[in-house]
């Protein structure tokens, strides 16, 4: 298949599955929860991180990740309190974290758009490992694994946020616990997705499930496949046409997201 | 002499960002097994005194004890002993989730971290949809049902619970005048039959329960009146034709 050795096809597909599982059950929470605005200024300020990595010659995906993280720790109160609208967070923060993000490019040894810088912004197919690989799927297993220990918890918190505290469960550490796997899963998708499109991949599978299911378990287990067959696609349409590898997906998010609101049985009459 | 199962003493509460308090030097003291109802005008603090008492809203002075244990320490171990319905409440079309899993989830926090639900949990939910004649709605999105069904589901919510106390904040405000008789009719019998002790916000005096002796009159945040059921409604009719 166009000359890459089976190895590397075999990383990039199982990667792209991986990175589209873990961002798909952890959409489920970003689409209900309404953290929209969060996830994409997490997503922008990963990308900056990871500019800067490049630019001290720090490994990017480590900076990617305080990044994010660092967002979400600042962010997350603000946004829990609602004091601020969502809308107001983006509008303030997103240029600055793209402004970061490109001062820290035009610092980066080279030529600001080398391949890595682009890979960054765009996503790459090539710039995954098999360490990367490895992170993945301890990413997506440890998120399995949370969801299904703490379902009961995140079921109550996912429908109603003040009834889960009247009914004895403790919600504030479990939405930290959300916006902390957030920021890591973000920071992982980096490469594969890009800084500036790998918040489709929180938001469309999910946002598709939704569509179609009212059991959260279902929600779930198909926000994941949407995941899966999302990224897998873009990966497909980005190898046969040339496209960058975020760019790809997005085309074929959205394409999902617009059939799937068309065939959706939530929207139709009796 | 009964145990007191509810106790504010100079409880004020003040909502964040604001600088006056939504109640203030509030003394309260319900027996276990009381049925009283707080009467009162619109914005007078009855939500947020019923919010303070489960600690959903934290009080900013005094003292709040439920079942002997201050609220403050042990909200969320407190909450899964109240049932609580609450007055204000949206439900849109989409909502992902299913009747039968509303109610489930009252339990959760009795279920406790890293448990699943057990028979006896299914059993209790049963029970409360039967109840409240939503057996057959059990399997319906909730978002699909009528504003009325909603907030009966709420109330099976609250019961499937089997709580010590029942917190209901204008229960009746969405059902029409059969649904407010039965379930008014359900809550005194679970209160006769199960000693529990209810707490109920009412704007309609006509709605106070007949097995209701004791109303609370709430005003500007303040109690004005705590007594017999006539002398009260009839101490808030006063004051409101003048």
């Amino acid at each position: 298949m166009y000359g890459l050795p089976w190895s590397l096809i075999g990383t990039l597909v199982s990667g792209a599955a991986l990175t589209g599982a873990a961002c798909g059950l952890l959409g489920t929470f970003v689409v209900r929860l309404r953290l929209s605005s969060l996830g994409f200024t997490m997503s922008h300020a990963a990308f900056a991180g990871a500019a800067l990595g490049l630019a001290l010659g720090i490994e990017p995906l480590t900076l990617a990740l305080v990044g994010a993280i660092l967002t979400a720790a600042v962010l997350g109160p603000i946004a829990e309190r609602a004091k601020l609208p969502a809308d107001v967070i983006t509008g303030v923060l997103f240029p600055l974290t793209m402004a970061l993000g490109l001062i820290f490019l035009s610092l980066a040894p080279g030529t600001a758009m080398s391949s890595s810088a682009l890979g960054l912004l765009w996503g790459s197919l090539f710039a995954m490992t098999r360490e990367d690989l490895f992170r993945l799927l301890g990413l997506a297993g440890a998120i399995a694994l949370t969801v299904w220990l703490f379902f009961k918890e995140f079921q109550a918190l996912l429908f109603d946020r003040k009834l889960a505290e009247e009914s004895g469960v403790p919600t504030r550490p479990f939405y930290y616990l959300i916006l902390f796997l957030t920021g890591v899963t973000i920071a992982l998708a980096l490469r594969l997705v890009g800084g500036l499109l790998v918040f489709v991949l929180l938001q469309s599978p999910a946002a598709t499930a939704f569509q179609f299911f009212y059991d959260l378990k279902k929600i779930f287990f198909w926000a994941a496949l949407f995941g899966v067959i999302y990224a897998g696609a873009g990966l497909g349409l980005s190898f046969a046409f040339d496209l960058p590898l975020g760019s790809a997906i997005v085309l074929i998010s959205t394409l999902g997201f617009g059939l799937a609101v068309w065939r959706s049985p939530k929207r139709r009459r009796a | 002499m009964a145990d007191s199962i509810i106790e504010l003493k100079n409880v004020s509460t003040v909502y964040e960002g604001e600088r006056v308090p939504a109640i203030r030097d509030i003394d309260l003291t319900l027996e276990s097994g009381e049925f009283v109802a707080i009467i009162g005008p619109n914005g007078a603090g009855k939500t947020t005194l019923l919010e303070t008492i489960n600690g959903l809203l934290p009080h900013t002075r005094g003292q709040v004890r439920v079942l002997g244990q201050d609220v403050a320490r042990f909200g969320p171990q407190l909450r899964s002993q109240i049932g609580y319905v609450p007055q204000e409440f949206q439900f849109d079309e989409t909502t992902p989730v299913l009747v039968r899993d509303v109610v489930l989830m009252g339990r959760y926090g009795r279920i406790g971290l890293f448990r699943r639900p057990t028979a006896e949990d299914y059993v209790r939910v049963q029970e409360a949809l039967e109840l409240l004649g939503l057996a057959e709605l059990a399997e319906r999105p909730l978002g699909k049902l009528s504003g009325g069904q909603q907030q009966k589901v709420l109330l099976a919510r609250a019961l499937a619970k089997e709580p010590k106390i029942l917190l209901l904040d204008e229960p009746f405000s969405h059902l029409d005048f059969v649904a407010r008789e039965e379930v008014a009719e359900l809550i005194a019998r679970w209160h006769r039959e199960r000693s529990l002790t209810v707490l109920i916000v009412l704007h309609d005096l006509e709605a106070i329960p007949r097995s209701c002796h004791r109303v609370v009159l709430l005003n500007g945040g303040r109690i004005l009146h705590d007594g017999a059921r006539e002398r009260v409604v009839r101490a808030f009719t006063l004051a409101h034709k003048e």
